[in-house]
């Protein structure tokens, strides 16, 4: 066994770490809700399932989540992707219609015409709806990727290319029509439980899976490389190029699976309003998470946490009463706060309290 | 001569960007006019102007951000805010003129506010002004969860007194060509920040922080009073943007202008102002404008193209643009500071190779934007309904489905409930049956949820009660706007059947029968609710 070297307590170490701020920030909202919020961390469990605000909130962060972790890699990156909402759009619209084609006319065999509202039938398999899906939204990813990455656009410009397109391009996949799913197998995706939601385990594996991808391999440090600075990157010998492209589709494949999930809890392909929003929600997560928009060095984790941040101001705004437009107005001051108490000036305050006498920083 | 057009262009390079976006506006709209005799009216044309007034406004303030190297995403908010504050000030009886004067006042204030944080704190414009638009779009619904009339003279004044054209129209007749006074607005604000941005010290100084905000600064320029007085401007011009939005709608609601602040931005980047700052013209927003507004005119002349094609080309030309200042940018070595450094370290080779890339992929995706094009208008299978930007009537108010909904009634419902129009084209006929069973269907499909029999019977003695089916209550039409929905209820009750009919933004409704609509939607909130 190794053996530690033992160091006096530190509060300064505690307040230094990337986690400490969005726990920090999650704690306060939690102590609110235990002050204001009658019974909201009663959980309870019934037909298999534990339910309960905790549960919601894990529950509905689940979209924001798996957005934040693309995001964060391309924040850290230095970069920003404006388009995950429109992608998630355009996953669900692929979706639905590999599962229902007959909405856009595609004439079936007679035979299969009557299974048309079974919730059993649906026209293309299972796991060929998920890869459609999936493959979809990589494409956009990389589109993004190739765009930044290759023709040197900005970051916000390339991205919003395929934001301001994204929802014309859902809709003309289903040729405007809001196709409800009433295939069972896929409403679980978002919609069951294995004693928690199912979206969970989903968050769980892509997390997995990202942390693997940047921590296990030599991928997180190039990707903190770039962020910091893209030219030395390149003078040192890292392809930035292939990172930054690494990036965005990732990004873009967690987009798609957050669309999977939003469509599947939602049972229609509403290509207006899947993922209305949800880039600047997810951003949010990752700035909350103290990843610098600059990029740089990003956490994970501390996304993760971010989103559930925000789904936890969203929540507890509900609980007691807020009109559900109006939480955005608390949103934006919630943004303006967490920015501003991670400014430099702010941090340098906090040092100076937590900094044991006589030593000076 | 082709020496002579390449020392031109090699001249006026800075032109560039925004005058292929001009020529693409006339080769478009006269393409239309060649293909559709009624694009052949000088109205249609004047049109272009008079529907989108606030999309020209909100770019110019737009621009001069960009323009810093800054961004901002509060457009959309402060234009909804503005709306919903000046309808709800106008309810309380404020002069029209004193309304305008605050909203003015306080969509400067917010632009001024977010400036500061960005200018002072170091806070990220763009999340600074995310998070303005979430405040200002989170407080319309604060001050009302609906939408709120406005019923003023003044207001009404200026939404339709018509300007007629000298030599196109009969003054006497009151007839012919015309421009609406809110596009003069608009006009005059293109001209006023032309001037502003290229003749007074202020203009220059903007352009000097996007070129280099380090280098402005050591020049002396007053760095930091520019950027908030910048972002000041810009939430003036939403502020403006607004103000003519309600006028425009005869409304204030908190979901108005949802995604305005991408069209703007589209705008401004056709208009080829570059993001990175410092390069492009206030005055190409006009052709910004234009170019959507032309798109949009030809896919409602066509009728078979859907809606949804807008912004699917209109990305497309941003692209187009982007790709064509990227070249310029290329060509001239300086394209921005970190680009213009990695330029350097590249070989000829490889920049040759890029130049080629992004020319390749704009040039495919204009020929893929074509073809969909052709291919969409040759198969004609469009529906029509999608998502038309702020302010454009795409909506067929006219054809009601008035039938189906007596045999709903015959059906046994007690009130069948027809909503038509909205930001998205909506049409959605709900019947509520006395059982407390209600029935959407959408069109494409039909919902089902369920209430219970007693709030139906509420609701019912409520609409009585606001005197439904005395004389009282009578129908409205006119001309609806392009975002506001049309209705047609049928109220059976106590053995009386009565339908009434009335045009969202319309100042001439009924006096209850508002009420009446929000109490029909509050039983209708279960649609919501149960999904």
């Amino acid at each position: 066994m190794m053996k530690k070297p033992k160091r006096p307590f530190q509060w300064s170490k505690l307040t230094e770490s990337r986690l400490f701020l969005p726990l920090v920030a999650l704690a306060l909202i939690l102590l609110f809700d235990l002050l204001f919020v009658d019974g909201f961390f009663d959980i309870s469990y019934s037909g298999g399932r534990l339910s309960g605000s905790l549960i919601n909130i894990l529950r509905n962060s689940s979209t924001v989540i798996l957005l934040a972790l693309g995001m964060t890699l391309v924040i850290a990156t230095g970069g920003i992707d404006l388009s995950v909402g429109a992608i998630m759009a355009i996953a669900a619209s692929v979706a639905a219609i590999m599962m229902n084609p007959v909405i856009i006319g595609v004439e079936l065999p007679p035979h299969l015409m009557e299974f048309i509202n079974d919730p059993n039938f649906t026209f293309a398999p299972l796991w060929q709806v998920i890869m459609g899906t999936l493959i979809a939204a990589t494409i956009c990813g990389l589109w993004n990727g190739v765009l930044v990455a290759y023709g040197n656009i900005q970051p916000m410009v390339a991205t919003l290319i395929l934001m301001y397109a994204g929802r014309g391009i859902a809709q003309l996949i289903t040729n405007g029509v809001r196709i409800q799913i009433f295939y069972e197998p896929y409403a679980f995706i978002g919609g069951g439980w294995l004693i928690l939601p199912f979206s969970l385990y989903i968050v769980a594996i892509v997390f997995v899976l990202a942390w693997l991808l940047t921590r296990k391999t030599a991928i997180g440090l190039f990707v903190e490389s770039v962020g910091v600075n893209a030219r030395s990157s390149f003078f040192s010998g890292i392809e930035e190029r292939k990172i930054k492209l690494l990036a965005y589709t990732f990004c873009g494949f967690c987009a798609g699976v957050a669309g999977l999930v939003a469509s599947s809890n939602i049972k229609t392909s509403d290509s207006n309003n899947i993922g209305l929003d949800y880039e600047l929600d997810a951003i949010l997560a990752v700035v909350i998470g103290g990843t610098l928009m600059t990029g740089g060095r990003f956490s994970l984790l501390a996304s993760i946490i971010g989103g559930l941040v925000i789904q936890a101001i969203t929540t507890s705004m509900y609980a007691i009463g807020v009109a559900a437009n109006a939480v955005l107005a608390i949103k934006g001051v919630v943004v303006i706060l967490v920015i501003l108490l991670y400014s430099e000036q702010v941090r340098a305050l906090v040092r100076r309290v937590t900094a044991p006498k006589g030593v000076s920083r | 001569m082709m020496a002579k057009i390449r020392r031109y262009l090699v001249e006026y390079r800075r032109f560039v960007p925004m005058a292929a976006t001009a020529l693409l506006a006339i080769v478009a709209y006269s393409s239309g006019a060649v293909l559709y005799r009624g694009m052949r009216d000088p109205q249609v044309f004047l049109n272009l102007f008079i529907t989108t007034p606030f999309l020209l406004i909100s770019a110019v303030g737009m621009t001069f951000v960009i323009l810093t190297g800054g961004i901002d995403l509060s457009v959309s908010g402060v234009v909804a805010l503005t709306t919903v504050a000046a309808a709800a000030l106008l309810r309380e009886g404020w002069n029209a003129w004193l309304v305008v004067l605050a909203m003015l006042v306080m969509g400067t204030l917010l632009g001024a506010v977010m400036g500061g944080f960005i200018t002072y704190l170091k806070v990220q414009p763009f999340i600074a002004t995310l998070a303005g638009m979430w405040f200002a779009r989170g407080l319309c619904f604060f001050i009302s969860d609906d939408a709120i009339q406005i019923n003023n003279r003044i207001y009404d004044l200026l939404g339709d007194t018509k300007f007629l054209i000298p030599l196109l129209a009969d003054p006497v007749e009151q007839t012919g060509a015309y421009i609406s006074p809110l596009a003069v607005v608009a006009m005059l604000v293109l001209v006023v920040g032309t001037y502003v941005a290229h003749r007074t010290r202020f203009g220059r100084t903007v352009y000097a922080i996007g070129g280099s905000e380090q280098s402005a600064l050591l020049m002396g320029l007053p760095v930091n009073r520019t950027k908030v007085l910048v972002y000041a401007l810009s939430g003036f011009c939403s502020a403006l943007a607004g103000i003519t939005l309600s006028i425009y709608v005869s409304s204030g609601h908190g979901s108005y202008a949802r995604g305005f602040e991408l069209d703007v931005i589209a705008v401004v980047v056709m208009a080829g102002t570059s993001l990175a700052g410092g390069q492009g013209y206030v005055f190409g927003a006009l052709f910004g404008v234009l170019v959507t507004d032309v798109i949009q005119t030809l896919i409602q002349f066509h009728g078979d193209i859907s809606s949804w094609w807008t912004r699917i080309v209109v990305g497309a030309l941003t692209l187009i643009v982007i790709g064509i200042q990227s070249q310029l940018a290329a060509r001239s070595g300086r394209g921005g500071d970190r680009n213009g450094a990695k330029e350097r370290v590249q070989s000829e080779a490889a920049r040759r190779r890029r130049r080629l890339t992004v020319a390749g992929v704009a040039g495919g995706v204009a020929v893929v934007a074509l073809a969909a094009v052709l291919i969409a208008s040759l198969g004609g299978n469009g529906t029509g309904d999608g998502t038309p930007t702020a302010g454009i009537p795409a909506c067929d108010f006219e054809s009601t489905r008035q039938d189906e909904a007596a045999s709903l009634v015959a059906g046994g419902a007690v009130i069948a409930y027809e909503r038509k129009g909205g930001e998205d084209c909506i049409h959605e006929l709900y019947a509520i049956y006395p059982d407390g069973r209600m029935v959407l269907d959408d069109g494409s499909q039909q919902l089902e949820v369920h209430v219970t029999a007693g709030e139906v019977d509420q609701l019912l003695s409520t609409i009585s009660a606001r005197r439904w089916f005395t004389d009282e209550m009578y129908d409205t039409w006119h001309t609806p706007c392009g975002q506001c929905f049309t209705y047609y209820t049928t109220v059976v009750y106590q053995g009386q059947e009565k339908t009434v009919k009335a045009v969202d933004g319309g100042t001439d409704a009924p006096a209850d029968y508002w009420q009446v609509v929000s109490a029909i939607n509050g039983v209708l909130a279960a649609f919501d609710s149960g999904e």
